[in-house]
């Protein structure tokens, strides 16, 4: 779903057992890293600058709940399917 | 300087533990392919800092894209800045962060792994300071 010309958003549930802890959070915060575009990850009441392991961990995503992840910029797009699909793959 | 590599990371505590178990942590996050060497502990394993295992670190850390390193508490940094201004060691682009340490060297750690040069990881571990826990 497109919420403007370059905003882009969509709900993900992390897999059952898999809190967005350590390794995984790094994981995400390194795919992250890799597009120009901003990547924003809201847990319940909490934002996260997905590029910053920091608000990463602090979010306390934990495995089998829903997350919103939403990418705004030149590649948002492209960093939505795959920063989504690395959080619903996690292991 | 090669832009291709990572900038090292250095862990200075006045305690061994702190620094070792710090740097495992770091690595669990951020996965292999950035450098943290610990540097914790006095000499004889005693609490405490050891300039020369610290100036050994720097250069252990050093792949060419220059070392954060980070640190605990007071004196730490003096110890930190004396091996430094005493050139022990020489040629390693070493810069210190002003950062608390566990969160630092996390933030640093990923940092460095994204491909980060050296400012931007001493920037994400003073960038720590920023980010509440509550």
């Amino acid at each position: 779903m497109s919420v403007s010309s370059n905003g882009h958003v969509r709900t993900v549930r992390l897999p059952d057992g898999v809190d967005l802890h350590a390794r995984p959070a790094g994981k995400l915060v390194r795919a992250a890293a890799a597009y120009d575009a901003s990547v924003t990850l809201i847990a319940g009441e909490r934002r996260a600058d997905a590029k910053s392991i920091l608000q990463v961990l602090a979010l306390g995503a934990t495995g089998g709940s829903d997350v919103v992840l939403e990418t705004s910029g030149a590649d948002a797009s492209e960093a939505l399917d795959v920063i989504s699909g690395l959080l619903a793959s996690l292991a | 300087m090669d832009d291709t590599r990572s900038p090292g990371i250095v862990l200075v505590s006045h305690s061994a533990a702190i620094a070792e178990g710090l740097a495992a942590m770091a690595r669990e996050v951020a996965g292999d392919g950035v450098t943290i060497v610990p540097a914790g502990g006095g000499p004889e394993g005693t609490l405490g800092t050891d300039g020369g295992r610290v100036a050994g670190a720097l250069v252990e850390a050093d792949s060419g894209a220059g070392v954060v390193v980070l640190a605990d508490i007071g004196s730490a940094i003096l110890s930190i800045r004396a091996v430094l201004a005493d050139g022990m060691a020489d040629g390693v682009d070493a810069v210190l962060a002003d950062a608390p340490l566990v969160e630092g060297a996390i933030a640093a750690a990923v940092t460095a792994a994204t491909g980060g040069d050296l400012d931007a990881v001493r920037s994400a571990a003073e960038e720590a300071w920023d980010v509440r826990k509550l």
